[in-house]
């Protein structure tokens, strides 16, 4: 068996044109029949076969032969030298790839990061939500949150509901503390810490002044999101699938990087919503069991929406087309959910 | 491959004095859109169902995909990186990347004081990656090199940068050039070095013509938001924002401008500075480059990857891969010199790819095309 091919010495860019012969056990290089080297097949180093690339010898010595014929594969080579080769070359296995790559993406996402985000926040000690909690406070604080305006009798009433919604549910107290301040940039509105902080801006305590029971709705959905711990879930959730995206497509460039970061952010609004829907299910449900009327937190969601579309009326409609761009579900499906 | 060479024996001129090339010839590149898709799909695949350890495979598989059919006068390059040396880096760095996202997500602060040390670490990882991504790289039995200095590094890659903030820019032209430089001129193929003699006119030049592409876009945008009634300087006056057919018509264009703006500014950008860093560098008496990169074709090269790539769902990526490599191979010519022929290889023996993994998974992309 004669192969035609380039000899290239150690360490060099020195080459001769060559001929292979393989004899028995041996490899034997040749130019005009006269022989330069031979080695024994066992010293052979092979690489795996590529599309349309040379096979190349690689001795133990540093010197390497290539065959001019790039189709060209040594008989000694074992299959699995070639399995990748034979893979990559194969309708089948490229089709199946097309159809189950996105197929595991998307339980990679859906499924097996928010299963394995559950678990960790389990297993996190109690110290650490306190210590996070603490710090995003701190941040937003500065960031956007002003000394409330309130007098003091409107808070200590807030309060009070608060404290006795927390009796009724059995729910620590020191776990559990509300705060008031002034916002511009959030509005009317309310959100949860991880630890249990849970923050009432002055726009909501005013609007709803004269629907306690309103207010209560809302207290009830932020307790919601500490209870069933939604931060930590999320905050956990984003790291790992970050992560998961991160080794998968490690050396993705420019565009596919982009629209992979896309997919990744409607995945996490899609936690996001379903997270508002656990928290608003609590809230009915607890609502119930207080002796108040699911009713209370449709007048919540609904004075809340009219709040925000007198600030930006023009947006609305671009705001209903973008559902799905939302972290929150829409209100119309909050509202009809809890007159249900 | 059939290849001109005079036998090694017949090389004995004398170093020193200006040559005639051997040889002078574009650069070739045989990779095939068919084929290349098949090992990508192949590699997603394999990487999705190991949790990515295949994606060490996958990486060193394109690699030396590209590499092999990338030819200078009839020779390929060689990746020479193993999977386990790319593995082995891609573990730490998605270690380092775990402690940092846990870290800063859970603790805010935290994230601070991993800035300021990423800062000084950069240089080192920046360098390590440069310095891994050259010794794998070997053409014709010798390898290529990278001998970088952390404190230069220090300056090029942060210390400048920050200053130029403070210069509105206007030094940025400058600093890219510095950057330029420095990466190249650590280069050296076997025993002999790149020499780069980069001017910082033609930088200055470049970032102006971009600056006038992107403000005569920036001009259609208002045009177009002005044919749709939307005043952006005139809050009042938003009647178009009424009616959604409208809004999305107006938003699709906007969208096109912009688009085709990144492309031409990438395009003539990258054009340019190819085109100057290929022309004025070379290995003495061993090779010398020649670069006709020209931004239209180029322009309309990107654009057309970026369509394909949306409107395929990303199938068409491997197709574009191998078209970009392709134009960019036409556009370079490699002239050879004697001394090709007598080049000894000194690298050393491997390192670990952390470093520049780590610079993969941080997403500090340092591409030398």
């Amino acid at each position: 068996m004669h192969v035609q091919g380039h000899y290239f010495p150690k360490a060099s860019s020195n080459y001769q044109p060559g001929v292979a012969n393989i004899r028995d056990t041996l490899v034997e290089i040749s130019h005009d029949d006269q022989l330069i080297s031979s080695y024994a097949i066992s010293d052979i180093s092979l690489t795996s076969g590529l599309a349309g690339l040379a096979d190349e010898l690689r001795f133990n010595d540093g010197s390497r032969f290539i065959p001019s014929d790039v189709n060209y594969r040594w008989p000694f080579k074992t299959n699995k030298h070639d399995l990748l080769e034979r893979l990559e070359k194969s309708k089948w296995a490229i089709i199946a790839a097309i159809v189950a790559t996105p197929l595991f993406m998307w339980l990679m996402l859906y499924k097996v990061v928010p299963a394995i985000a559950v678990y960790s926040v389990d297993t996190l000690p109690h110290s650490v939500v306190e210590q996070m909690g603490e710090q995003s406070f701190a941040v937003i604080k500065k960031l956007a949150l002003d000394p409330t305006e309130l007098s003091a009798e409107q808070q200590a009433t807030v309060q009070q509901h608060f404290n006795t919604m927390l009796d009724a549910l059995a729910l620590e107290k020191s776990v559990y503390r509300l705060s008031f301040y002034k916002s511009q940039s959030f509005g009317a509105n309310a959100f949860a810490l991880p630890h249990g902080r849970i923050v009432v801006t002055d726009e909501l305590a005013n609007l709803l002044a004269d629907k306690p029971n309103a207010l209560k709705a809302v207290l009830l959905h932020e307790i919601g999101h500490v209870v069933h711990q939604h931060s930590v879930r999320i905050t956990a959730q984003s790291a790992a699938s970050t992560i998961v995206l991160a080794v998968i497509f490690g050396d993705l460039e420019g565009i596919a990087e982009v629209a992979l970061g896309t997919g990744a952010s409607f995945a996490q609004q899609g936690f996001s919503r379903d997270m508002e829907r656990e928290a608003d299910s609590y809230a009915l449900t607890q609502l119930e069991y207080l002796g108040y009327s699911s009713n209370d937190f449709a007048d919540a969601i609904e004075a809340l929406q009219g709040a925000h579309t007198t600030e930006n009326e023009h947006l609305k409609k671009v705001n209903n087309l973008l559902e799905y761009l939302s972290s929150h579900p829409s209100s119309q499906e909050r509202i009809d959910n809890a007159r249900k | 491959m059939e290849s001109i060479h005079p036998t090694p024996s017949q090389s004995n001129e004398p170093n020193g004095q200006p040559l005639t090339p051997l040889s002078s010839s574009k650069v070739q590149f045989s990779g095939k859109g068919g084929e290349f898709f098949g090992i990508w799909i192949v590699n997603i695949l394999l990487s999705v169902l190991t949790l990515g350890i295949y994606s060490a495979w996958a990486k060193v598989r394109t690699m030396r995909y590209f590499y092999g059919h990338t030819r200078i006068d009839g020779h390929s390059f060689d990746y020479l990186a193993t999977p386990m040396q790319i593995l082995k880096g891609r573990i730490l760095a998605v270690i380092v990347f775990l402690i940092y996202t846990f870290a800063v997500s859970f603790f805010p602060l935290i994230g601070f004081l991993f800035a300021i040390a990423f800062i000084f670490l950069m240089p080192w990882i920046i360098n390590q990656g440069l310095r891994f991504n050259m010794r794998m790289t070997r053409h014709r039995n010798v390898r290529f090199a990278f001998k970088g200095d952390y404190g230069e590094a220090f300056v090029n890659f942060i210390l400048l940068p920050i200053a130029s903030v403070f210069t509105l820019y206007l030094l940025m032209p400058y600093v890219l050039k510095r950057i330029d430089n420095y990466i190249h001129s650590n280069i050296s193929y076997g025993n002999k070095p790149l020499t780069v003699k980069l001017k910082g006119e033609t930088y200055y030049l470049t970032a102006l013509i971009c600056f006038v592409v992107s403000s005569i876009t920036m001009v259609i945008f208002m045009a177009i938001l002005g044919l749709f009634g939307l005043d952006l300087l005139n809050v009042e006056n938003q009647q178009a924002a009424q009616d959604p057919v409208k809004m999305g018509i107006m938003f699709g264009g906007l969208m096109i401008a912009y688009v085709v703006m990144i492309a031409i500014v990438t395009a003539v950008w990258k054009a340019a500075i190819r085109n100057h860093i290929f022309n004025n560098s070379q290995f003495e008496d061993v090779a010398s480059f020649k670069s006709e990169l020209k931004p239209i074709p180029y322009a309309i090269l990107l654009l057309t990857n970026m369509l394909a790539i949306v409107f395929s769902l990303g199938l068409a990526y491997a197709w574009t891969q191998i078209r970009t490599s392709k134009m960019l191979a036409e556009a370079t010519t490699v002239d050879i010199y004697p001394g090709a022929l007598n080049l000894i290889d000194t690298t050393q023996e491997q390192q670990s790819s952390f470093a520049e993994e780590a610079a993969n998974v941080f997403d500090i992309d340092l591409s030398l095309t």
